[in-house]
């Protein structure tokens, strides 16, 4: 259906005249008319005309009559396949409704025109604020409003929603599963939400959550328990063991084992105790009787030297003095001896004496002859000395005042060169002058008569010519002026050169270096040969020569051959000494003779005195012999008795056992049974005390509740695996059915989100709509990934939104072969600039195949529109 | 000439059975207790003065004192009744404190068998006892079983562990050969530790226990009469029933089309009784979506009959086809999401718990959308 022109008679302030709006074209088509002009009368006018019965005097009805009364009426041109068609309707006096076609030829009136109306309608076209039109300052999808009419135009718009979507995509219950679906989604949810979290895990309170608390806190429980039964068991066999040790040390056969063991210890440890004692008294009586014998045997000794001494001190009475009489005999003959050799001796002495003071005067002789020639040469060589000695000194002399070195010359000779070398110069640049005289006169110059030779002038020089005057010449003072200064300097340089070298040129410098060079070898040379003639310098040879001469003394006469004087020293030396040799010997003979007799002396009374004291200490020798006899006679007894005692001394030491092994033997024992003594006690506290425990553990029957926990832990454990596979199957049957609706919903709103995107790309390019699938109106619009409520957006924002929807709506019509005019009254109002600009730009996307009606009061904003422009035509009735 | 006494072993006084709910669990020692009294009744019944206890009387080497009082004072009020008790693993000679108790606080009609020695039982009965010393005693205790008796006596030998028939090669240490008997000239074996009955040969018998602990064995719980006419004759044993409650493990292998209700019902006991029975049933094969709500439904329905009811369908596969979706929605989401659940509950390339979980969600959906008419 399309809407090609609207004609209103009698209504609102159209009262008496008729207004009509023709012109309208297959897509947009703007009504631009300011404000009060009643524009929004056209679109009550057209909503009544299609929604209102002929006969309603309704609200929306008595709203189009104008103030003045009368009955207000409407009629419509329209287009649809079957060709152009009028619909009128007349309300509230003598109303009517009335279709005829393009002939005039009227098609339905009043009941059967409201039924072709609605057949007309049967495609959904809902009220002005429904699906498809859009009331001025309505910026949502529906009415918001709670009235009765705004209540009934919200069903009206579902309904029409969801004839639509049926129509393209069937029954949204049917699809999605409607009530049935969401109430198997909250029986899943609710047993769901009993057990677990939204993230699947066991929920406080509920049953899972208590299975799993439960078999936590009962392995919690049983590894408590366990513990004790570990406790108990270790208590139990500590318990055997120490009765089984109790056993083992309360056992008749142990106890007499121990008892036996320190009484045999014990009774070993005393027999090694008296044999001990005894070996100790064996061992007394041995050395009792070894002292006894010993004593027998020191007496019988003592007696006997006794006796020995008493004879021996006689016979050597008489033996010293014997010797005594010997000894003086022969210290009175040696005695004799000695002196005669004394007198042979001192005159052997006084023979060699004589040939050696002579000998003594020949050597001096022969001395003194030899330093004479000493002193002759010595004095040669001081004369030779003493001249080098001179000669050096002059040499030397001569040699201080030759000093000059070759770098002098070399020097000088630099100066030399450069002197003669600036003197050339100076004599090629002078003026050459020479006079050539016919006559007598002659040229005079500094007072001298200046000849006919070639002269040059190097400096202004005057000359008297007789005759003539004078002349003066000049060679010019600024060539002359350098060089004479530079060989001035030249010159200076030349002589201090020369006068470091005391000469008066270079030749005589060099004679006088050629002279001081062979000056310095003949130094050396003189140096070297009194070195030779005076090595330890010539005072050391003058004080040799002195001591020569001092030597050589004052020679008087020949003397004696001191050769033969020497042999005959020698052989009177040799008597003398065997002479004296001789005489020592005697004199050592009759020394020791008279020592012999002396000692002899002193024998002869320590004998007389030994014999005394031997006398004295025997005393009666019959006594003595008798004594010694007795000893003599009780000596084997006494041997006997000390053999048999070290006998029984060895016997009793080789059966002697061990004393330390016997005590050790007895420790040991002693201390095993102690120790056994201990064990027992120690054992016995220890049963009392693991009784103690183990009659605490075992009142609590730990073993039993133990199994009871083991028990009811797993059943827990098994109820809590129960849960959770219960969990499983909920949370992935309500993944199955979320998925599913989700599945169904996107094949349900597929075609209208088909239509709306591209529409909404314009407006929010990636942004996407979701629709509700109870209101099947968009409730969110997604951005950037956010989704955001339509009622949180700004009034602009879903206004456009609102239009788009109905836009893509509208084409879901067409889709199905209806097509259905958009009405847009005073829409847009809140959209700024570029939004309304893409929101004409969505308009006349859909104008390529929907009709779109708009009416607006701003004329320059919606000039960019573009479109047909409609015009209102008033005239009177 | 003949002797006769009741053979038993394994009571596990004071088990605790923690892994089950508290109710039963407290009725399941109970009906331990209540054994002794059985006991002796069953002996008293069978004209046997004498019980002979093969091990494992207690659960624990140190049980709970009410435990061990508890049985002091019930075989003591059976005054009539001689006790043998012998270590067994679980209560053996190592449980020092325990057999120092008994030894204390025993009734006078209780006689702690705690060595070798051959013990008179009556004037021509000697008793060969094999104690437990250890837990694990890594040795055939029953050898001491060869020490002589007093010439034409009954020799009747009592033990504690396992067998072994010797098919292989030599005996393996700790194992009792299964010829002890004749081995060491005995005329009745009675041994504990195999908590069902069992008899190993003419003279050798395990007595089993006298009341369950679990689903293992399915003989009825009881004791052994036996009777002992002489040396050398046959032993002649009888079974005294004493089982307070009854242990019933039963299998269900289900498949689509079945009567679900009608198999386990004829699967469980009769309505009479079921207080005193534990059930535990499992379930395997497979049942379309609506039978496995069904089944589920009518289990929760009667496990409340039972002193103790547990179900395992794990093994029991969801069979969904198209029809099933059918009840969860022909079409739109539910039906999306059903069909996505079942292809992963059936898509074997998934592992084991991820196809189990979606089948349990696709239950879990179908129950819903059951409860969520359109």
């Amino acid at each position: 259906m399309k809407i090609r022109a609207i004609e209103l008679s009698n209504i609102r302030h159209f009262a008496g005249r008729r207004a009509s709006l023709s012109g309208i074209g297959d897509g947009i088509t703007v009504l631009s008319e300011p404000n009060e002009f009643g524009k929004s009368t056209f679109f009550d006018a057209l909503h009544a005309l299609f929604f209102e019965k002929h006969r309603s005097s309704k609200a929306p009805v008595k709203a189009l009559q104008p103030y003045a009364g009368g009955a207000p009426e409407v009629t419509v041109e329209v287009d649809l396949p079957d060709g152009r068609f009028q619909i009128s309707k007349r309300w509230l006096s003598r109303a009517m409704a009335r279709v005829s076609d393009a002939n005039g030829r009227i098609v339905a009136l009043d009941d059967e025109a409201e039924a072709w109306i609605a057949q007309l309608l049967g495609a959904g076209l809902a009220g002005p604020s429904g699906l498809l039109w859009v009331r001025q300052g309505l910026m949502g999808l529906e009415p918001e409003g709670r009235s009765a009419e705004d209540n009934r135009e919200r069903e009206r718009g579902l309904a029409a929603r969801r004839d639509l979507m049926s129509s393209v995509a069937g029954e949204i219950d049917m699809m999605t599963g409607g009530r049935r679906m969401d109430g198997v989604l909250d029986r899943a949810n609710a047993a769901l939400t009993r057990l677990a979290t939204t993230t699947g895990k066991p929920k406080a309170g509920g049953e899972w959550a208590r299975a799993v608390d439960e078999a936590a806190a009962l392995a919690a429980q049983e590894q408590g328990l366990r513990a004790k039964m570990l406790q108990l068991g270790d208590g139990l066999r500590r318990r055997s063991e120490v009765m089984r040790s109790q056993a083992a040390l309360a056992h008749p056969q142990a106890v007499v084992a121990r008892d036996t063991a320190v009484a045999d210890a014990r009774a070993a440890h005393q027999s090694a105790l008296a044999h001990v004692e005894k070996r100790q008294a064996a061992a007394r009586d041995l050395t009792l009787a070894d002292l006894t014998l010993d004593a027998a045997s020191k007496d019988i000794t003592r007696l006997d030297r006794l006796s020995e001494r008493v004879r021996v001190a006689a016979e050597a009475q008489k033996a010293a003095s014997d010797k005594a009489s010997l000894a003086h005999s022969r210290a009175e003959e040696l005695a004799a001896k000695d002196r005669s050799a004394t007198e042979i001796a001192a005159a052997a002495t006084g023979v060699s004496r004589g040939f050696r003071l002579r000998l003594a005067v020949a050597q001096k002789a022969q001395l003194a002859s030899s330093a004479r020639q000493r002193a002759g040469e010595l004095a040669r060589l001081l004369a030779r000395a003493l001249e080098l000695q001179q000669q050096l000194q002059a040499d030397h002399a001569l040699g201080g005042l030759l000093k000059i070195t070759p770098q002098a010359i070399a020097s000088a000779e630099k100066s030399q060169n450069l002197f003669d070398r600036l003197t050339a110069q100076s004599e090629a640049q002078a003026v050459l002058l020479q006079f050539s005289y016919s006559g007598d006169a002659r040229a005079i110059s500094s007072a001298r008569v200046v000849d006919d030779t070639p002269q040059r002038l190097q400096e202004a020089t005057e000359f008297s010519l007789p005759g003539i005057g004078r002349l003066r010449i000049d060679p010019g003072i600024a060539r002359g002026g350098d060089i004479g200064t530079s060989i001035a300097e030249a010159t200076a340089a030349l002589a201090k050169h020369l006068a470091a070298c005391d000469a008066a040129d270079l030749p005589e410098a060099r004679r006088h270096l050629a002279n001081a060079q062979r000056l310095d070898g003949a130094l050396q040379q003189t140096a070297l040969l009194l070195a030779d003639v005076a090595p330890d310098g010539v005072d050391a040879l003058r004080q040799a020569h002195v001591t020569a001469l001092a030597e050589a003394g004052d020679a008087d006469g020949p003397a004696e051959d001191a050769a033969t004087l020497e042999v005959m020293v020698t052989a009177a030396e040799r008597t003398e000494a065997e002479q004296v040799a001789i005489a020592k010997t005697a004199h050592a003979l009759a020394v020791a003779a008279g020592e012999h007799r002396a000692q002899t002396e002193a024998d002869q009374k320590s004998a007389h005195r030994t014999a005394i004291e031997a006398a004295d200490e025997a005393g009666d020798l019959a006594i003595l012999a008798q004594g010694l006899a007795d000893l003599r006679a009780a000596l084997p007894e006494l041997a006997q008795r000390a053999a048999e005692a070290a006998a029984l001394s060895a016997r009793l030491k080789a059966e002697a056992p061990d004393l330390e092994t016997a005590a050790a033997r007895l420790a040991r024992a002693s201390t095993a049974s102690d120790q056994a003594r201990r064990e027992a006690d120690a054992l016995r506290e220890e049963l009392a005390s693991l009784n103690t425990r183990i009659e605490l553990l075992a009142e609590q029957g730990i073993e039993e509740t133990l199994d009871e926990i083991i028990g009811t832990r797993s059943a827990a454990e098994a109820r809590a695996g129960r849960y959770e596979t219960e969990v499983q199957a909920l949370s992935r049957l309500r993944r199955a059915l979320e998925d599913a609706r989700a599945k169904a919903r996107d094949a349900y709103f597929g075609p209208v989100m088909r239509e709306l995107e591209p529409l909404l790309a314009i407006l929010h390019p990636g942004a996407a709509l979701l629709i509700d699938d109870q209101s099947l109106l968009p409730v969110a619009l997604t951005r950037d990934g956010q989704p955001e409520a339509l009622d949180i957006l700004s009034g602009g924002t879903r206004e456009q939104l609102a239009i788009l929807t109905r836009l893509a709506f509208a084409r879901l019509f067409a889709r199905g072969g209806q097509t259905v005019p958009v009405i847009l009254d005073d829409a847009l109002v809140h959209s700024d600039d570029d939004r309304i600009e893409a929101m004409f730009t969505a308009l006349h996307r859909v104008a390529k195949d929907q009709q779109i009606l708009v009416l607006t009061c701003r004329q320059r904003a919606f000039a960019a529109l573009g479109g047909e422009r409609a015009k209102v035509v008033v005239t009177q009735a | 000439m003949s002797f006769r006494f009741l053979h038993t072993s394994d009571l596990h006084l004071g088990k605790a059975f923690g892994g089950y709910p508290e109710a039963i669990r407290n009725r399941l020692r109970e009906a331990r207790h209540g054994s002794i009294a059985r006991l002796a009744q069953a002996a008293r019944q069978g004209g046997a003065a004498t019980v002979l206890l093969a091990g494992d009387t207690f659960d624990a080497e140190t049980p709970a004192p009410e435990t061990l009082r508890h049985a002091l004072s019930a075989m003591a009020d059976e005054a009539d009744i001689t006790w043998l008790m012998m270590p067994g693993n679980h209560d053996s000679l190592a449980a020092t404190e325990l057999w120092r108790k008994i030894a204390a606080d025993g009734p006078t009609n209780l006689r702690p068998v705690l060595s070798t020695e051959p013990l008179a039982l009556a004037p021509n009965a000697y008793m060969l006892p094999a104690p437990c010393t250890q837990r694990r005693p890594g040795r055939d205790l029953t050898e001491a079983m060869d020490t002589a008796t007093p010439e034409a006596a009954i020799r009747i030998g009592l033990g504690h562990g396992a067998i072994t028939d010797f098919s292989g090669e030599e005996g393996v240490a700790g194992i009792i050969p299964p010829d002890r008997a004749a081995r060491s000239g005995l005329d009745y074996l009675g041994l504990g530790d195999w908590h069902g009955r069992m008899q190993v040969n003419l003279s050798t018998w395990y007595s089993g226990t006298p009341e369950c602990d679990g689903f293992k064995h399915a003989l009825t719980p009881g004791a052994l009469l036996v009777t002992l006419d002489g040396p050398g004759a046959v032993p002649q044993v009888s079974v005294a029933e004493t089982g307070a409650l009854v242990w019933i493990a039963t299998n269900l292998d289900l498949l689509p089309g079945d009567d679900v209700l009608a198999r386990l019902q004829d699967s469980l006991p009769a309505p009479q009784g079921r207080r005193d029975q534990l059930i535990r049933l499992a379930a395997t094969g497979r049942l379309a979506l609506a039978e496995r709500a069904a089944f589920e439904v009518e289990l929760a329905r009667i496990a409340p009959d039972f002193g103790w009811f547990a179900s395992d369908l794990a093994s029991l596969a969801v069979d969904a086809h198209p029809d099933d979706l059918d009840l969860i929605d022909r079409a739109g989401a539910l039906r999306q999401a059903a069909e996505a659940l079942m292809a992963e509950a059936s898509d074997q390339s998934l592992a084991q718990s991820a196809r189990d979980v979606a089948a349990s969600a696709l239950s879990r959906l179908y129950a819903y959308a059951q409860e969520e008419r359109p």
